[in-house]
């Protein structure tokens, strides 16, 4: 990242305004033929002293199946940074348009359990901007320190891609190889998500991106059907793993074909022990039992 | 050596067909602080409460990815989807997924009965580790759909033509659509237990001022037990609560006489019972660790008191021969006899408050001549108890009182006040515990601070 000073934003900023000031902005964009700018703002955006809502940290815990403890779940820590990350995405001079892009990775490290009442300072900026054979891509990366020491407690990097923009002086990426054929695997458990499933999570993460909220908004920006959020998805993997996870774990997570809700999702986790009988990784993949397209697959790993 | 092998080449050797007992002890426990309803856990459910407590547990002893013996924990208001709940909480713990569990309810006597049932287990030898525990949420209570429209609602299921399924449904009425939400009424008589436990104190004529008497002390041996860290391991802070919310450090003989009566006002005689001297509805929920010497000493464990015995009684209270929360005045005098006991050989006695009148009435009939003589069967009066030893850390009316997370918060607390207080006369200090619990049923125990058997 750059040396410059982060911008310090007083508050959280409110996720439903930044996604209206995203529409207008691509609105705006459109009208008037606004030169996006061609290369990623530098500096990063800081929000000091956040603290976790413990009813809202209950009602996440709830609908995400982790158990209700006192420790801030990793995912729920993502949604609590997720405002910052998107002040950057919304700054004018940001070069892709943020309504549309695609969640195509996530990587999460946990240093060490966060108690709800605990003081965090939440900096993100944006990074490693890159070609990618149906556009662009990005990193937006998020640090989650302790307002009371300054150490690093969590660090994620969601790669994001803006579909079918492709920036002056970035190459399209080669053609992938052809990913090996998905073979659905013995699932291990099934997952029932009704229609309401993007909306629940949204109460509870803050996300009201209009794709995941129904029919009408999703197909509004193009999509045949509402979807599940990617990281309600992969918070609900991180869960199902369980608390033999270590204090201190790596979580990665990639995401293939959407979840159009209402969906049933097959789901296998196989869990890896060391010789000595203690958790080392947990394994997780995901698909559509009716298609067998996978949806995503990760691994949660000890730190 | 693995224990299948151990029996399959010496199966004498196994305790629990040999006939011989091994000893069953406290190592510790765990709880959260209690909150009153509607405070802090108000969103949390049995599951969040009772994983919460284990978690702490876990974390306290070591036990993370641990195999234990079993877990057996109950909850009194239980939603229906709760129906493996101990279960579902070890799944959502630090234990090994290898845990069996299962869930027990015997009102509010479920956690001392989860105690007395796993110490059991390991005296026979079947297990060599446990936990025991009990969890409660008036907050989060379930509501179920009225009668009328459950009935409807499994007819519909059945029913197997659209004219049957119209039928069916003609026979909804607006009345049916209120929800049914808990009460704390008995099913037999009607009355709230409050008002069960207000016949008893006016029937033992027991006066307003001795029961805010019982009340006031709960609070301040309360307090002060918080104030000297007895409470340090014994108790996780859990959703921003540290200590009981309930307690009221500050309470005096005046401020609980000011209070008015809420129980008893349409008997003849004067209403005593208010809400400073009856137990508040109260969230909250309590683990306790058991295990063989054998299992505690090969972990470096502490071993803070053996569970010596327990007993179960029930009484007729339905058509009022007795008080609705007096079984423990008949199981307590049957347990002491088993174990050729009296009161003097008692030195810490934990009558759980569920109300004062509760403890102020048992106590009565223990004094009592006429009742000793007729009722239990004695030549005179059970006995007297030194006031001195009675609750001295405080019980459920400062702590309040989340159902079946009592008896597991009184064993955890009993057991570290005898394995602190050391050998009394060279003998180890013994504690006796008394819940009562609705239906007419009382659950009352022995604890013994552990003291090595001879020649060890």
């Amino acid at each position: 990242m750059s040396t410059e000073q982060p911008l310090i934003l007083g508050d959280l900023p409110s996720l439903s305004k930044l996604y209206v000031n995203a529409a207008a902005t691509a609105a705006r964009r459109r009208l008037l033929g606004f030169p996006a700018a061609t290369a990623l703002p530098q500096g990063s955006h800081e929000v000091r002293g956040v603290r976790a809502d413990v009813a809202n940290l209950t009602e996440y815990q709830h609908l995400i199946g982790e158990t209700a403890s006192d420790a801030l779940p990793a995912g729920f820590i993502h949604a609590l940074a997720f405002p910052v990350s998107m002040s950057v995405l919304n700054r004018d001079d940001f070069p892709l348009p943020l309504l549309g892009m695609i969640h195509l990775k996530n990587q999460v490290e946990q240093l060490r359990a966060v108690h709800f009442s605990e003081p965090l300072d939440v900096r993100s900026w944006a990074d490693n901007m890159r070609g990618h054979r149906a556009g662009t891509q990005l990193d937006v990366v998020a640090e989650v320190r302790s307002s009371n020491d300054g150490a690093l407690l969590w660090r994620g990097i969601s790669t994001y891609l803006a579909k079918g923009v492709f920036l002056p002086g970035f190459d399209k990426a080669p053609e992938a190889a052809a990913p090996a054929e998905f073979r659905a695997p013995a699932p291990t458990a099934v997952w029932q998500l009704g229609v309401d499933t993007g909306r629940l999570y949204a109460a509870v993460s803050g996300d009201f991106n209009p794709i995941h909220l129904s029919l009408l908004s999703a197909k509004a920006l193009g999509l045949p059907r509402s979807i599940a959020h990617g990281m309600y998805l992969a918070s609900r993997a991180l869960a199902d793993v369980g608390s033999v996870k270590a204090e201190a774990f790596r979580w990665d997570v990639n995401f293939e074909a959407p979840v159009y809700l209402p969906a049933r999702v097959a789901l296998e986790i196989g869990t890896v022990h060391s010789s000595s009988g203690s958790w080392e990784r947990s394994d997780y993949v995901a698909w559509s039992p009716r298609s067998g397209r996978r949806h995503f697959s990760g691994s949660v790993t000890a730190l | 050596m693995p224990a299948a092998a151990h029996s399959a080449s010496a199966p004498h050797e196994s305790p629990a067909t040999q006939g011989t007992l091994r000893r069953a002890v406290v190592v510790g426990g765990n709880r959260i602080p209690f909150a009153r309803t509607g405070g802090a856990y108000t969103k949390s459910s049995n599951q969040d409460m009772l994983t919460a407590a284990l978690d702490g547990l876990i974390a306290r002893f070591g036990l993370q990815e641990e195999r234990i013996g079993e877990v057996a924990a109950g909850a009194v208001l239980k939603h229906s989807r709760d129906f493996n709940l101990t279960r579902e909480a070890v799944l959502g713990s630090a234990l090994s997924p290898e845990t069996p569990a299962y869930d027990l309810q015997q009102a509010c006597a479920t956690g001392l009965e989860t105690v007395l049932g796993l110490a059991n287990k390991i005296k026979l030898g079947q297990i060599d580790s446990a936990i025991a525990g009990g969890v409660d949420s008036a907050s989060d209570a379930p509501i179920a759909v009225s009668e009328g429209l459950r009935e409807v609602l499994l007819d519909l299921h059945r029913a197997k033509s659209l004219p049957d399924r119209l039928k069916v449904l003609s026979r909804l009425r607006p009345k049916d659509l209120a929800p049914d939400a808990p009460n704390t009424g008995e099913p037999r008589t009607g009355l709230s237990m409050g008002e069960h436990q207000a016949l008893t104190t006016a029937q033992w004529k027991i006066s307003r001022e001795a029961q805010d008497e019982i009340a006031f002390n709960s609070h301040h041996n309360l307090a002060a037990a918080y104030e000297r860290g007895f409470f340090d391991d014994l108790v996780t802070p859990y959703r921003g609560l540290s200590r009981d919310s309930n307690l009221r450090p500050d309470t005096s003989m005046e401020k609980l006489a000011t209070l008015k009566p809420v129980f008893g006002k349409g008997l003849g005689a004067e209403a005593t019972m208010t809400a400073g001297n009856s137990t508040p509805l109260t969230d909250g929920a309590s683990t306790v660790l058991l295990g063989s010497e054998e299992w505690a000493d090969a972990r470096g464990l502490p071993k803070l008191a053996v569970v010596v015995d327990g007993e179960a009684a029930a009484v007729d209270f339905v058509h009022g021969k007795d008080g609705l929360l007096m079984a423990p005045a008949f199981a307590v005098p049957r347990l002491l006899a088993r174990n050729g006991l009296s009161f003097e050989d008692i030195d810490f006695f934990e009558i759980h408050e569920a109300f004062a009148g509760t403890v102020l009435s048992t106590l009565a009939a223990w004094e009592d001549e006429e009742f000793g003589r007729t009722r239990l069967g004695l030549d005179g009066s059970l006995g007297k108890i030194d006031r001195a030893k009675l609750n001295v850390n405080g019980s459920s009316l400062a702590a309040g009182h989340p159902f079946a997370a009592t008896g597991g918060r009184i064993v955890a607390s009993l057991a570290k006040m005898l394995h602190e207080n050391g050998p009394v006369n060279g003998r180890p200090a013994r504690g006796l515990i008394s819940i009562c619990a609705a239906g007419g049923q009382g659950v009352v125990a022995i604890l013994e601070a552990y003291s090595a058997p001879e020649g060890r």
